[in-house]
């Protein structure tokens, strides 16, 4: 039998009493009205505003295919949030009928965000950004949404010195990280090795950069230039630029990452410690235009469109004018997360990043899946895209 | 206009268990989450070649081969055990304390924890089988309570669950006292508290001991595909059943009638659903202050919530490592590293921003070796803050300080353990209050809903939530109900608050 007083009676007593003593002290509170928010959410908010109405008020012709866009918010209670250098955005618009989302890296710095200011590097590639590129105005409403990825320098993950492999307009989160260590918020010595075809196609002027902590090194493959290496980017023009201990970022094209990681195996660089920015998954040319009927839950709304076995369920999606949810475009970030209702697919394995418990539900990634049947799908609805 | 039977706010293990019970009762349910998935804090996510699990150390309340664990019941009544995979932990944790220079392993089951106690002193074993003994009648006493629906036999209650009733009004520390429990074994088996998340001076035996017998007799479990699992298997349940979940949907307004009572739900998109019942799976503070018209709430709702002091704030460091437990030197699945196993001075060094004074970390792959490629390590170290103390933290220093902060963690890992964490980290996240408050809107980044400090532990909670029910057709589950916090804690008290619902509906004949 449990004691603590002389009188166990006391114990129980006061066992019996804890409901009229919560009344007690409920009674002698305060009725103060509650707080309508906290600075921990608040904060919290800044950095995760959701997605952002903004206007494109500049372009900047770098070279013909390359075009730099600066956006500001029109949205009274949302400016852009700060950022880590090497991220990426989302830029929503509607063309035609469509309701397209695409991922664009960052080329602006996290200051400029904290000045109410963003901008993308955009090359002519494929249906939104040759309308990025050719079409657009200033003056044009987007929706821009909020800043995502792991392609960033992290101090606890990262070595001190990074090396950067850029090809083409992969440059673009390697010029935000540079602006980034001039203007003091990121501190590490990076060396980018940047592949291009000729000095013209060239989207950034590293000329006038006079910082100890960067090292440039331009690779040009179709033209032989003093100062500049030529080729590609292989083992030998590496081991020439680099020693001791480093961790390595690359942002290319797809045959680049295979090519470059390759040599990289050859001086003893592991595959998992490259750190590759994703590639969006686009139309897959292997597979062949067959039609099949596409179910999409959005809510309680249900809309029948088509879709086709080449291409992802979000690009059938975005053509359908629907709502939908749409961030790194590469089975990578999870927003797109639908419910699988009924119908076969395809997930190419490079592509498929889901969960273990996603898998064995029926849960799949839309900008990552190839219809093979009539499908049935459940998908969150995206309001903010409704201010499109 | 829409309508259903009840409307659950919120996602979270108290609202998906809520959801289920009200559909298994034949009524019509929506659950609006603002998220896009299930789950609250029950989720994982992907970095590079690595899933983490988003909250979960270990699940109590499961059982084992030979006992099943009350909220196995749950799971088993509302159907849902069958869509999980559970794995057993081997050991309790090793507590490794700085201050009296512990570095111990606790076993699961009573016999092997006597055997090892009696290693720690003389008479240790027994004296530890004491508090074990004590704790199982508070254990089964509280199964009694919950069966007999407030309404227990006194008599009862006096004879068999006698040392239930004659401890209820004291803390741990008063317990731990009045037994004359050794310093060591008190420590020892203190351990457990910041799961809790109330020190031992201010948190009520009865919690304490209902919460650690389940534990150390059954042991713990971890689902094989972390929690997200979990929270799929309740949402396939909720759409089995007919149930609706809306996501990336948030309920902006509870809409009442000209009786204040529950009338209907205003979502995000602007829709409006008529209803009589909700289930708030989400802070009492917030529905209050921002989602009822403030002529309804009643002077006593705030005076509760002004009573009531927030729980621990979150923090958890999520590391994805490029080499093995074995080659790093992480033997355990479960760690309690502290600075001091005094609860009480731990607790009040967690008020500080800059504290690194204790925490609580897991090595999944230890429980799991499936849970990540062969040759890398899964590991996740949590701490709490006992207060506000991230909110004069700036977005222009967040990214920095954030790392700042996990460094320090990091590093009393590897000093505690000898393992080798930093130069092996190919992934990391880290969670802070702010994090926690972006997937789940709690005030300050709570995760621990309610301190259950005894004035408002858990049996007070337990005897007074109707009284605590303000608002007709509208009651609160998860880690702000009656159950305090932790997994099975939210997952029952969604449940208790869907059971009364059913009640509340049979009795309006709706």
């Amino acid at each position: 039998m449990f004691k603590r007083n002389e009188n166990p009676m006391v114990d129980v007593q006061k066992g019996l009493n804890i409901v009229n003593k919560r009344r007690e002290a409920i009674d002698n509170s305060p009725s103060t009205p509650l707080p309508k928010s906290y600075k921990v959410n608040e904060l919290s908010k800044s950095l995760h505003p959701g997605m952002i109405k903004a206007e494109l008020i500049d372009i900047k012709d770098s070279i013909s295919d390359y075009k730099i866009l600066t956006f500001k918010s029109l949205s009274k209670n949302k400016r852009f949030p700060y950022f880590k250098a090497g991220q990426f955005i989302t830029i929503s618009a509607r063309v035609k009928g469509s309701i397209v989302t695409r991922p664009y890296s960052i080329y602006s710095s996290p200051k400029d965000a904290l000045n109410g200011i963003i901008e993308i590097g955009v090359k002519r590639s494929g249906f939104f950004s040759n309308f990025l590129v050719d079409v657009i105005k200033i003056g044009t409403k987007v929706m821009i949404g909020e800043p995502s990825g792991d392609f960033y320098y992290d101090n606890l993950r990262d070595k001190k010195n990074i090396v950067g492999i850029a090809g083409g307009s992969g440059v673009t989160p390697f010029v935000s990280m540079i602006k980034s260590l001039i203007e003091g918020t990121d501190d590490f010595n990076l060396t980018l090795f940047y592949g291009v075809r000729k000095r013209e196609f060239m989207m950034y002027d590293f000329s006038s950069i006079n910082d100890p902590r960067i090292k440039i090194i331009i690779i040009l493959s179709e033209e032989k230039v003093d100062g500049y290496e030529y080729g590609f980017i292989t083992k030998d023009i590496l081991n020439k630029y680099l020693k001791g201990d480093y961790s390595v970022f690359m942002c290319g094209p797809d045959p680049m990452y295979e090519f470059v990681s390759k040599e990289f195996a050859k001086l003893g660089v592991d595959y998992h410690k490259i750190r590759f920015e994703h590639n969006t998954i686009g139309d897959d040319p292997t597979l062949k235009h067959i039609e099949h009927k596409l179910t999409v839950h959005l809510r309680d709304e249900v809309h029948v469109i088509p879709s086709y076995e080449n291409e992802t369920i979000l690009t059938a999606m975005e053509k359908g004018g629907l709502y939908t949810p749409s961030r790194c475009r590469s089975g990578f970030c999870g927003f797109c997360h639908s419910r699988l209702i009924s119908g076969d697919y395809y997930t190419p394995s490079k592509y498929d990043h889901r969960r273990g418990a996603d898998k064995k539900f029926g849960y799949i990634h839309p900008c990552a899946t190839y219809p093979k049947s009539d499908m049935e799908i459940d998908v969150p609805p995206l309001d903010e895209l409704k201010e499109l | 206009m829409k309508k259903y039977d009840c409307v659950v706010i919120g996602a979270g293990n108290g609202g998906l268990s809520a959801a289920v019970k009200i559909l298994m009762g034949k009524k019509s349910c929506l659950v609006c989450e603002k998220h896009n998935i299930p789950g609250g804090f029950a989720t994982s996510f992907v970095r590079g070649r690595f899933e983490f699990e988003a909250s979960l150390h270990e699940f109590n309340g499961i059982g084992n081969e030979e006992m099943c664990g009350s909220t196995k019941r749950m799971f088993d009544e509302l159907e849902v055990s069958d869509l999980i995979e559970w794995i057993q932990v081997k050991n309790a944790y090793r507590l490794i304390s700085k201050e009296e220079g512990i570095d111990f392993v606790l076993p699961f089951g009573i016999d092997n924890i006597i055997k090892a106690c009696d290693t720690l002193c003389e008479n240790g074993g027994i004296e530890a089988k004491k508090i074990i003994d004590l704790s199982k009648t508070i254990y089964e006493a509280v199964g009694y309570l919950s069966d007999s629906k407030g309404n227990p036999d006194p008599e009862v209650m006096k004879t068999k669950y006698y040392d239930y009733l004659a401890t209820s009004s004291y803390s741990v520390n008063e317990v731990f006292e009045s037994l004359k429990t050794p310093k060591i074994i008190k420590n020892v088996l203190s351990a457990y508290w910041s799961y809790l998340g109330v020190d031992f001076d201010n948190m009520s035996f009865v919690h304490y001991a209902n919460m650690t017998y389940s534990y150390y007799s059954m042991g713990a479990t971890v689902p094989k595909y972390r929690s997200h699992e979990l929270s799929l298997a309740f949402e396939k349940r909720i759409h089995d059943l007919g149930g609706d979940i809306f996501y990336n949907t948030e309920v902006k307004k509870i809409l009442t009638d000209e009786v204040g009572h529950v009338s209907g739900v205003e979502l995000s998109n602007g829709e409006v659903i008529e209803t009589r019942h909700v289930i708030a799976n989400c802070s009492p503070h917030v529905v209050y202050s921002n989602m009822l018209d403030p002529k309804v709430v009643p002077e006593r709702a705030l005076k509760l919530c002004n009573f009531r002091k927030f729980a621990g704030r979150g923090i958890t460091i999520f590391l994805g490592l490029d080499s093995s437990p074995e080659e790093l030197g992480i033997t355990e699945h479960s760690y309690f590293i502290y600075n001091s196993s005094d609860s009480v001075k731990m607790y009040n060094e967690m008020k500080d921003l800059h504290h690194h004074v204790g925490q609580a970390t897991c090595c999944l792959n230890n429980v799991n070796p499936d849970c990540s490629e062969k040759g890398t390590t899964i590991l996740y170290m949590t701490s709490l803050y006992f207060d506000d103390a991230w909110k004069d933290v700036e977005e222009k220093d967040y990214y920095k300080f954030k790392n700042e902060v996990a460094e320090k963690f990091i590093e009393d890992f590897e000093v505690a353990t000898g393992a080798k964490i930093k130069g092996h980290i190919e992934e990391i996240a880290i969670a802070t209050p702010q994090t926690y408050a972006r997937y789940t809107g709690h005030p300050q980044g709570v995760i621990y809903g309610y301190e259950g400090k005894y004035d408002d532990g858990l049996m007070a909670r337990i005897m007074m939530v109707n009284e605590d029910a303000f608002i007709k057709g509208l009651r609160f589950g998860g880690a702000y109900g009656e159950r305090e916090i932790g997994y099975p804690s939210s997952y029952k008290s969604g449940y208790n608050e869907a059971k009364r619902t059913l009640k509340d509906m049979e009795k309006e004949g709706s």
